[in-house]
């Protein structure tokens, strides 16, 4: 597993180079955003079960074959077994936010992912979409662009100073794409 | 890779559970210390050959013998790998300063190397000469800021007592 930092050490290690001058721009970035990031994480973690909960009801409510008979959320084992998938990969997200960096997610989530459901049956292009939703409320949630027409009676702000965090919304997007691209 | 983060995350995993309020304020506190390591890391990239030369001139002078027949630095050809070596020891330096924390000598430097300098009858005080040499030429703030030189020694002598 490596972060940020690792990331940058173990590219330097392959050409015998010492990490100096601009490798260490993107380093001091990571440092001086240091609070935001922080705080973009509290906003995933904080929230996670709404973020997984309004994902998976999202998706069912797009495709109400899901929960009848032979659908694949039916009965109440499996639609817990989605759950339980959902928090997972929003778990490891969470950590690929904290580092800076893809490598937990991809090695300790999303490797393997898309044969293991194809061998379970699971349909990935529901469980894509499941992940887009957490995409957006996480999205949302980071850069406080939600609003009250928007999450309804669940609608909630966090209450951290405001300022720009593009950046870390399209880093915390890219790694749900990465999701997404992974298991469709 | 070990580090600060990577910690973290690993014990979260371990658990199951997501990033906690300790976690946070755990990266909180290494990224407050992060400053002075990378201040440190690019002066040290910056004058990494001369660096090099000056820690390795110090321990052929001490250890002129090294340079006779018979002994481990009899061509130039074995005194280029010592000073190739000591580079190699100061750039894992400048990883453990990027990093903050000893993961990068630890794996790549440290272990296996008693091994491998008994196997080739390499002598380990002469390196912990030359580092030691670098360690108190070392001055603020002609080289570095204050915090960061003490962030650089520390880092040092980790690989002094590793290698003593």
């Amino acid at each position: 597993m490596l972060d940020a930092f690792s990331r940058s050490v173990v590219s330097a290690d392959a050409k015998t180079a010492p990490v100096g001058g601009s490798d260490l721009a993107g380093l001091r970035s990571y440092v001086r955003d240091g609070n935001k990031r922080l705080d973009a994480v509290n906003a995933i973690t904080s929230n996670a079960s709404c973020i997984v909960s309004d994902a998976v009801t999202g998706m069912i409510c797009e495709n109400t074959g899901l929960i009848q008979a032979g659908g694949n959320c039916y009965p109440n084992r499996r639609m817990a077994a989605c759950l339980r998938d959902g928090e997972i990969v929003l778990r490891y997200i969470s950590y690929a936010l904290l580092a800076g960096d893809a490598s937990v997610l991809d090695d300790r989530c999303l490797n393997g992912l898309k044969e293991t459901y194809i061998a379970l049956g699971v349909p990935t292009q529901s469980a894509g979409r499941a992940v887009a939703i957490m995409k957006a409320s996480a999205t949302a949630l980071i850069g406080e662009t939600n609003s009250p027409a928007s999450g309804g009676k669940r609608f909630r702000k966090m209450e951290t100073t405001q300022g720009d965090c593009a950046a870390l919304v399209a880093e915390a997007g890219s790694y749900f794409d990465r999701v997404i691209g992974a298991i469709s | 890779m070990k580090s600060v983060v990577t910690t973290v995350v690993t014990a979260a995993d371990a658990a199951g559970r997501f990033p906690s309020q300790n976690d946070l304020e755990a990266v909180q506190g290494n990224i407050q210390r992060a400053a002075a390591r990378l201040e440190a890391a690019e002066k040290l990239a910056a004058g990494l050959d001369a660096v090099t030369r000056e820690a390795g001139d110090a321990c052929f002078s001490k250890y002129s013998y090294l340079k006779q027949a018979g002994e481990a630095g009899d061509s130039q050809v074995k005194v280029d790998k010592c000073y190739r070596d000591l580079g190699h020891y100061l750039r894992l330096i400048n990883y453990c300063l990027v990093v903050g924390g000893t993961g990068p000598l630890d794996e790549w430097g440290i272990a296996g190397a008693r091994e491998v300098y008994r196997s080739l009858s390499l002598p380990t005080g002469p390196y912990v000469e030359a580092l030691t040499y670098t360690r108190d030429r070392a001055c603020a703030p002609r080289d570095m800021s204050p915090q960061a030189l003490n962030e650089f020694k520390s880092y040092l002598d980790y690989l002094i007592n590793a290698l003593s």
